[in-house]
């Protein structure tokens, strides 16, 4: 243990290459394994037909089975390597009874052939099941619930970013009778989690007839006091002679707001942007029980509606929550920055 | 990289600075009808509306709630029962036995969100500080390492259930490879000790990233001298973590720490999507029992779920304090010095 | 255009009084330099008379309109920050735009009021920067531009050198007074630094403690300050100041010696402090001053020496060339008595 100890508080790799490194490669091998392993796993398996992904044990990346266009036959037929007294071959089956597959020489479709399924495996290629992915959008409701996540999140961060903002600037640069106060309540409630008020806060969006609408999952989230304290916070370094500077030149205190204070602020704006994309996106809970009508879903809550029926279609849930990942993906690569900075800076989540 | 932000940047933007320019006539004209007053109330005014109606108020009239019986929902038309509905949750015939509790779903999930608690909070740490540890060596490619382990934390907490329900199931990937090496598949959904644990290492799997980077940002504020001047003393290095690297490091350590309890003791959405609080009620946490309570079960009982709800929420105030007072205590120190 | 009055203007904040009742005319076109030690409220005397604070009490007039209710912006002055205050997100030419903008001036002329200051202040070639790129000497034309493109009636700079290097400040000095007398505007200019004070004021405005503790032209400054806080704060180095007893038209100081008071004038007997600028005083063998050298800050073209008097008492003096002087010899010293002033027990100016 103290060797271990010992070789963490190391601020520099030694020169001798001792066991302690191996850990430390260990550590990290596995951890490229395992943080990025399921997520690709996901990505591989989205793309496999029902077929194979009922297969075990698994393989690593989708295949399609190949199919042939025969002479005399309507629908294209699969293709089988065969292999028994008569050699090895590659035959189409026409049809299949019990044990026995009617299968025939694609060069020479006049002719059918008896053979035993155990006898054959099929043909394939690697090879993409795009149908995993169009079809939900196509046959179920899927576009519906990814059109109401982006909704929900777009307005919710726009209404976030400018409520969150005026409160702050009100907090911060002026001084009024109560505003200690509501300082304290915002920090006090900071950490307040939704789970503590779930039920009351139930009764009061169902009493403002927003139970089943996305302004009824959108407003609860959106007066956050993280986000009023963030900004606060920061809008305090902005110095005030620049806003006297400004009235100095004819502003009104709302052109002080956005068109001097907004604009300092952008870095503070940014990393709440961001955080409250990834929040509204994923949120679960609450839209979960707000929302009951399948038309007012968001891509979450269709999603766990889809994987929570009887028969899981595992092909169409996996491709579908690869979709769900996507845009969470994409602000991680290309904000990683901010977002690190943010936390490390700020504590947020 | 520049051109994606500035472009998210734009999006943005372009609608707030087009409300801003309309607002900008009528908002001059109420500043000259009402003065500075009057503006600082526009600005507060629609933050503490949304704020007031869906943060405080259920706050205040959650605690009514949890007085009240019935399966109406507003607050004016329930039946008021005193402390019927905590006495409901409370009560037990034999305290060494759960199942002799009128709410013995109530006390199986306090019982797993307890042994959840201590065991997922303590792996998390010990995880956490291992890999802050590791990346605060001189490490080549820090940012992909820190990605390597941040990444999972962005993902939704519905797709993270869903990936590891797909790699756990029966027939997944990790039962091939366990095949493959020779041993038995294990069904670990459906086996009460493996899904438990399952729960657990989902839930840090999906957020070690978080609360590494937190002690990575204490350990790199500590000065580097330090360690340079420990070396020139010949200190041992198992000395200089516990005398040097941990107290330091300490202020970052409580946050992350008393953070993790807070959201250990909601654990609701991953569990949740991975195994539903199954099987039986093996996994079923305190979040879901509220949830399932106050609505969806067949037998609703809002009252009781607000009753449950309050004694999480004190729970959780507790350890805001404590975090709080530790903040604080940590501030002192840092003045003295 | 340009006349402000200040009536009895007082200031406190919480308990704290700031101001203490200030009454004062300043003229149209005239440069006048508040001056005073840190913290005597002459900030808080120029953001009142800028709008930006109210005041506890008292009226502010301009051009004989009571503007002391109006907000900063209706009230047509413009003001230079120390921290220039410049809006770090827009360009040199937006900040300059920007008050223009606010009043709905139409762009042909915002555009010609700009050109016209930056010719004037040579920062042309900044226009299209942000002020994040400037040096700190550009930064300061761009903060007084932003003041000239407004044609306020009134410029109030607050400290504006003070975050300049000694070289540039002093060019920067010159350059505000030429500025000054192209515009013809009235200019409050705010500082503690009496050197600034003394080469660019029409009239000084001494300040101490939240009071007003004279007001003339610089010389009549120098030449006869009100009271021993002007005696003391106006002239560099610092004037000699002796207390002693007044007998028979000289003063007699503690350590012994005699000094005469100028004639012409009625000294009551009593105590007095009697004050030498160190400029006045002038080697005379059997002088009345006489010092032990301490220190001698030989600086070419003139020698200030520094001197112990005995019973406590120090001794200032410049002394032209650069005599021939050892630490520790006893130098005589003698003066003009009608160059003396002579303060009564108050403080007051007696001669
Ligand atoms: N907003 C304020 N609140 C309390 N005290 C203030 C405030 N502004 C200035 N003061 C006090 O008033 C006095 C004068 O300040 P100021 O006018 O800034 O002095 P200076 O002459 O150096 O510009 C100082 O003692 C300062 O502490
Ligand atoms: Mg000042």
């Amino acid at each position: 243990m103290s060797r271990a100890l010992a070789f963490l508080t190391r601020r520099k790799g030694g020169d001798a290459w001792d066991w302690t490194d191996v850990f430390t490669f260990l550590w990290l091998g596995s951890a490229v394994f395992i943080m990025f392993g399921p997520a690709l796993w996901l990505v591989l398996s989205s793309f496999k037909s029902p077929a194979q992904l009922a297969e075990f044990p698994p393989t690593l990346l989708p295949y399609e089975a190949q199919t042939v266009v025969v002479e005399g036959f309507d629908r294209p037929l699969p293709l089988f390597s065969v292999t028994d007294e008569a050699g090895t071959r590659t035959l189409a089956e026409v049809r299949r009874v019990g044990t026995v597959a009617q299968m025939v020489d694609p060069e020479n479709p006049g002719e059918v052939q008896r053979v035993n399924i155990a006898n054959r495996t099929p043909v394939r290629e690697v090879g993409f099941s795009w149908g995993n992915y169009l079809d939900p959008f196509l046959r179920f409701d899927f576009l519906n619930y990814t059109k109401n996540s982006i909704f929900v999140t777009g307005v919710a961060t726009l209404i976030t970013l400018l409520t969150n903002s005026m409160a702050a600037f009100a907090l911060s640069k002026y001084e009024f009778r109560g505003r200690g106060f509501v300082v304290v309540l915002i920090i006090a409630t900071l950490m307040i989690p939704l789970s503590v008020i779930l039920v009351p806060l139930y009764s009061i969006v169902s009493g403002v007839g927003l139970i089943n609408s996305l302004w009824g999952v959108i407003l609860p989230t959106v007066a956050t006091p993280t986000g009023v304290f963030l900004l606060r916070q920061y809008m305090l370094t902005i110095p005030d002679e620049l806003l006297e500077a400004a009235r100095m030149d004819h502003a009104s205190e709302w052109q002080i707001y956005w068109r001097i204070v907004l604009p300092l602020t952008a870095p503070a704006l940014a990393v709440l942007a961001i955080f409250s994309v990834v929040w509204r996106w994923n949120d679960f809970l609450w839209p979960l029980i707000v929302l009951s009508r399948q038309e007012v879903y968001t891509l979450q809550v269709g999603l766990n509606a889809y994987a929570g029926e009887l028969n899981v279609q595992w092909h169409y849930l996996l491709a579908m929550t690869v979709i769900t990942m996507i845009p969470v993906v994409l602000v991680f690569i290309f904000l990683q920055r901010f977002i690190t900075a943010g936390i490390a800076g700020t504590g947020l989540k | 990289m520049t051109g994606v932000k500035g472009m998210l940047g734009a999006v943005v933007t372009a609608p707030l600075v087009a409300l801003a320019r309309v607002l900008e006539v009528p908002l001059r004209l109420w500043q000259r009808l009402t003065g500075q007053g009057g503006m600082v109330a526009f600005f507060l005014l629609p933050n503490m509306a949304i704020f007031t109606l869906f943060v405080l108020l259920p706050l205040v009239i959650n605690i009514a709630y949890s007085m009240t019986t019935g399966a109406a929902l507003f607050l004016p038309e329930r039946t008021y029962v005193g402390a019927a509905q905590y006495e409901r949750l409370l009560r037990c015939t034999d305290y060494t036995n759960l199942m002799t509790c009128q709410e013995d779903q109530f006390w199986i999930a306090l019982r797993n969100t307890g042994t959840f608690v201590v065991l997922q909070v303590t792996l998390l740490i010990v995880a956490a500080t291992i890999t802050a540890l590791i990346l605060n060596r001189a490490l080549r490619a820090l940012s992909f390492w820190r990605a390597v382990f941040f990444f999972p934390v962005l993902l939704s907490p519905v797709v993270v259930g869903l990936i590891w329900r797909w790699i756990l199931d029966r027939n997944g990937v990790l039962n091939a490879a366990l095949v493959g090496m020779g041993m038995d598949p294990v069904n670990w959904l459906l086996e009460r000790n493996y899904a438990f644990s399952a729960a657990i290492g989902v839930t840090i799997w999906a957020h070690l990233g978080f609360f590494a980077l937190i002690l990575l940002a204490g350990l790199q504020a500590i000065p580097r001298d330090l360690y340079e001047a420990a070396e020139m003393d010949g200190t041992k290095p198992a000395r200089v973590f516990w005398r040097i690297t941990l107290p330091l490091l300490m202020p970052n350590m409580l946050v992350v720490i008393v953070l993790a309890l807070i959201r250990a003791v909601q654990v609701f959405d991953e569990a949740y999507v991975l195994t539903g609080g199954g099987p039986g009620t093996a996994t079923l946490f305190l979040t879901q029992y509220i949830y399932e309570v106050g609505f969806a079960s067949l037998l609703k009982n809002p009252g009781l779920a607000a009753a449950a709800s309050i004694l999480m929420g004190g729970v959780l105030i507790v350890l805001t304090l404590l975090q709080l007072a530790l903040g604080k205590r940590n501030e002192r120190k840092g003045r003295l010095k | 255009m340009g006349r402000i009055q200040l009536h009895d203007i007082r200031k406190s904040f919480g308990a704290v009084d700031v101001l203490k009742g200030i009454d004062l005319t300043i003229n149209e076109g005239e440069l006048v330099v508040f001056v005073g030690p840190s913290g005597c409220g002459k900030s808080t005397l120029l953001r009142m008379i800028a709008g930006l604070d109210k005041p506890s009490s008292g009226r502010i007039e301009i051009d004989g309109v009571d503007v002391t209710p109006r907000s900063a912006a209706d009230r047509g002055l413009a003001m230079v920050f120390q921290s220039y205050a410049l809006y770090p997100h827009m360009t040199v030419r937006a900040n300059m735009a920007f008050g223009l903008q606010n009043t709905n001036m139409p762009k042909p002329e915002i555009d010609a009021r700009i050109s016209e200051a930056a010719r004037m202040l040579e920062i042309e070639p900044l226009l299209d920067r942000r002020p994040g790129q400037l040096s700190g000497g550009q930064r300061q034309r761009v903060a007084i531009g932003r003041a000239i493109v407004r044609r306020p009636t009134a410029f109030l700079l607050d400290e504006p050198l003070s975050n300049l290097d000694a070289e540039l400040r002093v060019s920067m000095r010159a350059e505000l007074s030429a500025l000054h007398d192209r515009l013809g505007a009235t200019m409050i200019h705010v500082t503690h630094d009496q050197v600034e004070a003394m080469t660019m004021a029409d009239r000084i405005v001494v300040l101490r403690a939240g009071k007003v503790e004279q007001v003339d032209t610089p010389l009549n400054l120098f030449n006869r300050p009100a009271n021993l806080f002007v005696a003391g704060f106006i002239g560099a180095p610092g004037m000699n100041l002796w207390a002693g007893q007044a007998k028979d038209g000289a003063v007699q100081l503690d350590s012994g010696a005699r000094l005469p008071l100028p004639s012409g004038v009625t000294v009551p007997e009593g105590s007095v402090t009697l004050g030498i600028r160190p400029q006045h005083l002038r080697p005379m063998a059997g002088g009345p001053v006489r010092a032990e050298v301490r220190l001698i800050e030989a600086l070419g073209p003139e020698s200030v020496v520094h001197g112990d008097m005995g019973a406590g008492g120090t001794l200032l003096a410049v002394l032209a060339g650069q005599p021939d002087l050892a630490r520790g010899t006893v130098i005589e010293l003698g003066y003009d008595p009608q160059m003396a002033h002579v303060f009564g027990a108050d403080g007051q100016r007696l001669a």
